[in-house]
């Protein structure tokens, strides 16, 4: 038995009979077919199991995640949360529209939807389904489509809630849309689950910043999955800002649909959480679609984090980037897995991966693997992997003009991250992200 | 007024001995050069100045306005007035020319206790002394050294130079890289800086920086000692028969 296989099976017991005893109570479950489609994700979990070190895409992660203790999912409990104590996690009241989430479930209290354009809908995934739960049962099939991997199995079966965005064709958001998951300290260490549909219609544009933090220093784990469907020219950006608190556990998944001449454009900022996993899976399903996949990582203490990206370039003609920065200090941890798919018979795309490492300390350690299953050969692609440590002439470059050492320290690590912190707005996000860097602790 | 003060320095390298015995003193508004064949230790001796790791001193004094300048950090030399200008700058990724002299600029100032200078009259002051050295446009926000020429590093180390107005600026090599004119915007910017307070000391291969900025002594340092010294008219006779006749006369 692998280490960790015992635990995993006790919480495994314990995740079915909390899901047996909360199923009839659960989004969609007057319907047959949403019922059917979590008892099929409560199958398959419990015929894969959550994942083990026998598997090579979570070798590194899954002994420390399967070692801890159980969660409990939340109670609908009345918190009273001030909008005040969300301000360190939002964006700019006026320059954006917020959906919010305390532990799992909508807070329409502290959420502010003002102008939407005309037939553009934000709301909570389970008041739709309960409300309507015909209306999306079409797309069911395609939005569980994703990662065969028992964490998504868990999300599908017992989901409570998440955000749900919809952009008929040709709308466009003016303002960014944040959707914020918070989750609070509580007696017993909880799990939430967060699934987010968004459904970009044909030639619609918007900006959604996805967050996840923590008020306090709770213990918790959230395992959100986050499906997006971009349909024919549809415009995306998605940031994706993981800042929960350092005891917290995080495993995510983003998955993506693309047809014809879409683009996606992830942006992924990650500083929080003892131990954070987070998926992109593209899927870029059908001529001109682009996606451009950026993120920035900074870890240190005992965190980990686990980046793993596959994208899927199933139609001819299809482009993607990818740019991912870690920067590790302290005895952190961190894994980049790159994955780029053409099959054969798909012709004339771009794919270009690169990943770049700055470790700050000895015992920080950092895995990079791109993995390029290209099976055919009218392509151009590219990947490149760089682990470097703080270049000493530079340093003393900076100190020999008065800059103190640690000054001149943070100015390098800053430098070697800017060529991605001038990517993400809006303006607010950045120095958001900024200020993080420093209160996280840059200094020496 | 005696500005740097080196006696009977001693300095190694994983043990091996580099400069055997420097003696050297700069007064206050005096222009020093140091000459000498490669490897003779030119470059160390700019280096021990500035505070760089990797050498052991075994002996010796170094005094920068009476103190010790050996139990001092780079950045505190800087702030005491010290200021080299690298033959070879590295280049700094992402870090943008004007960050860099902003927070050196501003580091100087607290170490004098003075206000820190407003962020746009700085820029102002800034671009009007690129300008003055004939740096593009975007210069300040292009990240430090990156993809520069070579006479555009030295240009950009100069104007750091004068950003921070050192008490002794120690140029080594600032004329490699550089064609001649702009080897004669660089040597204005040097001559524009005299004030008969600010000392310098040139260290070249070459007579040509001597001859547009003229120094008050030249000094030939051949394997780790300084072995001949004397007034600007040593340059021409350097120029004209090399170091070898003085390496032969040391033996």
């Amino acid at each position: 038995m692998a280490v960790g296989e015992g635990t995993m099976n006790n919480s495994l017991q314990t995740y079915q009979s909390q899901w047996n005893e909360r199923l009839p109570a659960l989004p969609g479950c007057k319907l047959l077919s949403w019922r059917a489609a979590r008892q099929k994700s409560m199958e398959r979990l419990l015929q894969i199991g959550l994942p083990t070190q026998k598997m090579e895409t979570w070798k590194y992660t899954s002994g420390k995640l399967l070692s801890q203790r159980g969660y409990t999912l939340p109670d609908p409990a009345c918190l009273g949360l001030d909008p005040e104590d969300l301000s360190p996690y939002l964006l700019e009241q006026q320059e954006s529209n917020r959906l919010v989430f305390v532990n799992g479930l909508v807070a329409p209290f502290l959420s502010k939807l003002h102008d939407l354009p005309p037939g553009v809908r934000v709301e909570s995934l389970a008041k739709v389904v309960n409300n309507a739960p015909d209306e999306w049962e079409p797309y069911l099939e395609q939005f569980l489509t994703g990662p065969d991997q028992g964490f998504s199995e868990l999300n599908h079966a017992l989901w409570a809630d998440g955000a749900f965005v919809y952009l008929p064709e040709g709308s466009r958001l003016e303002k960014p849309l944040q959707l914020l998951f918070l989750t609070t300290t509580s007696q017993n260490p909880m799990m939430t689950l967060p699934w987010n549909l968004i459904i970009a219609g044909g030639n619609s544009q918007a900006v959604l910043v996805e967050s996840y933090a923590t008020l306090g220093q709770a213990i918790h784990f959230t395992n959100s999955y986050t499906s997006l469907v971009l349909g024919d020219k549809a415009q995306m950006r998605h940031l994706l800002l993981l800042g929960e608190s350092p005891f917290a556990h995080h495993v995510g998944t983003l998955q993506c649909t693309q047809t014809m001449g879409s683009r996606l454009h992830s942006q992924l900022f990650s500083i929080g959480g003892k131990i954070t996993r987070q998926d992109l899976h593209v899927t870029l399903a059908g001529t001109e679609a682009e996606c451009s996949l950026d993120g920035l990582f900074f870890a240190k203490g005992e965190q980990h984090m686990d980046f793993h990206s596959a994208i899927h370039h199933t139609h001819s003609t299809t482009r993607s980037q990818q740019l991912y920065k870690g920067i590790l200090d302290e005895q952190a941890r961190g894994i980049f897995n790159g994955l780029v798919h053409v099959p054969s018979g798909v012709e004339q795309t771009q794919s270009q991966q690169t990943t770049a490492n700055l470790l700050l300390s000895d015992r920080a350690e950092i895995d990079a693997k791109p993995q390029l299953e290209i099976n055919s050969n009218a392509v151009q692609c590219s990947h490149g992997a760089t682990v470097g440590s703080l270049d000493p002439e530079a340093l003393f470059y900076l100190q020999s003009r008065g800059i103190d050492f640690a000054t001149a320290r943070t100015l390098l690590i800053h430098g070697f991250a800017e060529e991605l912190l001038q990517r993400f707005s809006p303006a607010s996000v950045r120095e958001w992200i900024e200020r993080s860097f420093h209160f996280g602790g840059v200094h020496a | 007024m005696k500005m740097l003060q080196i006696n009977d320095l001693h300095v190694s390298v994983l043990h091996k001995p580099i400069l055997c015995g420097v003696e050297l003193t700069i007064k206050a508004g005096e222009i020093h050069a140091i000459m000498g064949p490669n490897g003779s230790g030119k470059s160390t001796l700019a280096n021990i100045l500035a505070g760089r790791e990797g050498y052991q001193v075994t002996g010796g004094k170094l005094l920068f306005q009476g103190d010790n300048l050996l139990g001092m950090a780079p950045e505190e030399r800087s702030r005491a007035g010290i200021f080299l200008s690298f033959q070879n700058p590295v280049e700094i990724p992402g870090v943008s020319n004007a960050r860099l002299l902003k927070e050196a600029f501003n580091a100087h100032q607290r170490h004098q206790q003075l206000p820190e200078m407003d962020a746009l009259r700085f820029r102002d002051y800034l671009q009007s002394r690129s300008q003055q050295l004939g740096l593009p446009a975007d210069w300040l926000l292009r990240a430090v050294n990156v993809g520069f020429s070579g006479g555009e590093k030295k240009r950009n180390e100069l104007l750091q130079m004068m950003v921070l107005a050192p008490r002794l600026a120690i140029l080594d090599e600032l004329d490699s890289g550089l064609d001649i004119d702009a080897l004669a915007v660089v040597a204005a910017g040097i001559n524009a800086l005299r004030d008969g307070q600010r000392c310098m000391l040139l260290i070249t291969h070459y007579s040509r920086l001597l001859q547009q900025v003229v120094p008050d002594h030249i000094h030939v340092l051949i394997d780790g000692r300084i072995v001949l010294s004397a007034g600007a008219e040593l340059a021409v006779l350097l120029e004209e028969r090399g170091y070898g006749w003085l390496s032969e006369r040391v033996q």
